[in-house]
């Protein structure tokens, strides 16, 4: 308040034009807006167009075609068989299919890893919280490359989890090898906190006297799981599982650098085609637009279970 | 709530059988062992996050990136970092990214959460719905997203690019905790001050925004270390005359040799110690384990 009177005019013309309630929403929910519309909206809605349209001579044509689509999904020569069924697979629906079970093994060893850890935290006294939160945000706010770059130290032919075995005279493990099991290994370690803070948030609410009183009625230990902890915490269990699956579907640093070239999911294909060796813009947006359906399609379905708030405060 | 009650039920004819109390010996002592072991279960998963971050510091100080054979212990990985000009740049680079970038979320970011919070208006939900969006989409969808567009409408791959991008990134942290923070403020006391002669933007200065302070300076936070840690959505909009430190990072990890790995290893240590003590900074300040945890803002 250095120059209050020369201030004056401009403050008073700022309070008379933020008094009106339609100015002061266009403030502030206008920046963000813009935001959104031109860096978020556009884009996709570029992508997509970008999707359809046709490639010519390293150029893209805005002819509308569904060549791309169809390249993704008609022609693959990989034999699969589910039962009785049998298809061929294009290499983008290997990416989808594998990528698909890599995410969905991630979630679930996510879910079942955090969840006693999460438990274990709504009951700590606050002092004791405090400490253990800072060991879980810490790994959490290191870099997600370093955390990959981590597990490629321990694993692999020679990384240090073979060496290690191999002093104690248990030869080199050829699961350790650079491939399927280090990527899983790698999601879950990267996005275990995701999981672990949400599930925290909603059993943080739980009443545990609730629970001692079903086991004093009498209720089987796994009766309690099942009929009370399960459904009072199932909003954090959805929204855990989206923060987890969503990531590692789209995932591109763990299988690019865990899996060495061997392990081809989407990120890893998407990237190749739109700065790669590859580089086709049409292909790497109709391949991406797979993936917002996709994702756009779990969302839906999962928020009309669960509403956004619900979610905790990841 | 009916089948707890019918399991209520069954369960009192079972309570008179005899050996009621023996069984409630048994029951405590069961409770007790599955009580350790749900404490050693979460103590191996506290264990599982560490393991990579102290093999990593561990192999910072290493003569050879190998733990066998052990060939001693040295500081010279971490001497060659201050002749390291490369590396120095791309540091700056992402100090400047990711301080430029969380400015703009975090402006931006508090003012939607002031809309959200405080007015009702058409599309509402949808506004919150896409103000969330930038933190769900997978990174490489993004990035993909913002290069093929910048290179059509905008400055193409470069430094604005990636602030930009990483300013949209940074928005939903911003925008989720200050929201949590403004549905728990009184509004009472901003009517208060207004009663008592203060002009709206006075009220925001000395009262609203005292209280909300540490829950916009742990968005800030977020958003700037979720920039600062960025590589994949950086690696499609910053071009080839922007180098962050994580791409700096990569193309050492991609190029591996033992002078790399042991230089890597040197820079991570740093990276994790610099995390580390900010981590402790904020938490002391303000509560912003809080915030991170959802505890703030389900208690209204």
């Amino acid at each position: 308040m250095a120059a209050p009177d020369r201030d004056e005019p401009l403050r008073g013309a700022l309070i008379r034009v933020l008094s009106r309630r339609r100015n002061s929403l266009g403030v502030t929910a206008g920046p963000a807006a813009v935001w959104i519309l031109l860096l978020l909206v556009a884009p996709l809605a570029f992508m997509t167009a970008v999707s359809f349209a046709s490639f010519e001579n390293f150029q893209v044509v805005w002819e509308p075609t569904l060549e791309h689509y169809r390249d993704l999904f008609v022609g693959g020569t990989t034999e699969y068989s589910l039962g009785p069924v049998g298809f061929r697979a294009t290499a983008f629906e290997e990416a989808v299919m594998l990528s698909y079970a890599v995410a969905t093994a991630a979630t679930v060893l996510c879910l079942v890893l955090a969840f006693p850890l999460a438990y274990v935290m709504a009951r700590l006294d606050d002092r004791t919280f405090k400490l253990v939160i800072y060991l879980v945000l810490l790994p959490f706010f290191t870099m997600y490359l370093v955390r990959a770059y981590s597990w490629f130290l321990l694993f692999g032919q020679s990384g240090v989890l073979n060496e290690l075995l191999g002093a104690l005279g248990v030869g080199p493990v050829g699961a350790l090898e650079y491939g399927v099991l280090p990527v899983v290994v790698g999601l879950t370690h990267a996005y275990f906190p995701y999981m672990l803070v949400t599930l925290y948030a909603s059993l943080d609410g739980l009443d545990f006297t609730l629970l001692e009183a079903a086991r004093d009625l009498g209720a089987s230990r796994v009766d309690v799981v099942r009929d009370h902890v399960v459904p009072l915490t199932l909003p954090g269990i959805i929204g855990g599982s989206i923060f987890v699956f969503i990531p590692s579907v789209g995932a591109f640093v763990t299988p690019q650098i865990l899996g060495v070239g061997k392990v081809q999911m989407i990120g890893v294909l998407i990237e190749n085609r739109a700065i790669g060796e590859a580089t086709n813009p049409t292909t790497a947006s109709a391949a991406s637009m797979v993936v917002v359906v996709s994702v756009v399609a779990a969302l839906f379905l999962v928020f009309r279970y669960v509403s956004l708030d619900e979610l905790g405060g990841v | 709530m009916s089948e707890v009650a019918t399991e209520t039920a069954e369960d009192t004819g079972e309570r008179t059988d005899p050996g009621v109390a023996s069984r409630l010996l048994g029951r405590a002592r069961v409770d007790r062992l599955l009580r350790s072991g749900l404490y050693g279960f979460a103590g191996l998963m506290l264990l599982f996050l560490w393991l990579p971050l102290l093999v990593i510091v561990f192999l910072s100080f290493t003569e050879s990136p190998a733990v066998v054979p052990f060939e001693g212990v040295t500081l010279d990985n971490y001497g060659g970092l201050a002749a390291n000009t490369d590396l120095h740049a791309s540091v700056r680079t992402s100090f400047t990214v990711a301080t430029l970038s969380a400015v703009i979320a975090t402006v931006l970011g508090v003012l939607a959460s002031f809309a959200l919070t405080r007015y009702r208006f058409r599309l509402r939900e949808l506004y919150r719905t896409f103000g969330i969006v930038p933190m769900i989409v997978p990174g490489v969808i993004l990035g993909v997203g913002l290069r093929f567009y910048f290179q059509t409408v905008g400055p193409g791959p470069s430094f604005l690019a990636t602030v930009l991008t990483h300013s949209l990134y940074g928005l939903p942290f911003v925008l989720l905790i200050v929201t949590a923070r403004l549905y728990t403020f009184d509004e009472s006391l901003e009517e208060a001050a207004r009663d008592l002669g203060a002009d709206p933007l006075t009220t925001f200065r000395d009262v609203t925004f005292p209280v909300i302070a540490p829950a916009i300076g742990a968005g800030f936070l977020f958003a700037w270390v979720r920039s600062f840690e960025d590589f994949i959505r950086a690696l499609f909009v910053s071009g080839i005359s922007t180098t962050p430190l994580t791409q700096w990072m990569y193309g050492k990890i991609t190029k591996a040799s033992a002078d790399n790995l042991l230089t890597l290893n040197a820079v991570s240590t740093l990276v994790v110690l610099g995390i580390a003590v900010a981590l402790a900074i904020a938490m002391n300040v303000g509560n912003v384990t809080g915030y991170v945890a959802g505890t703030v803002g389900e208690k209204e």
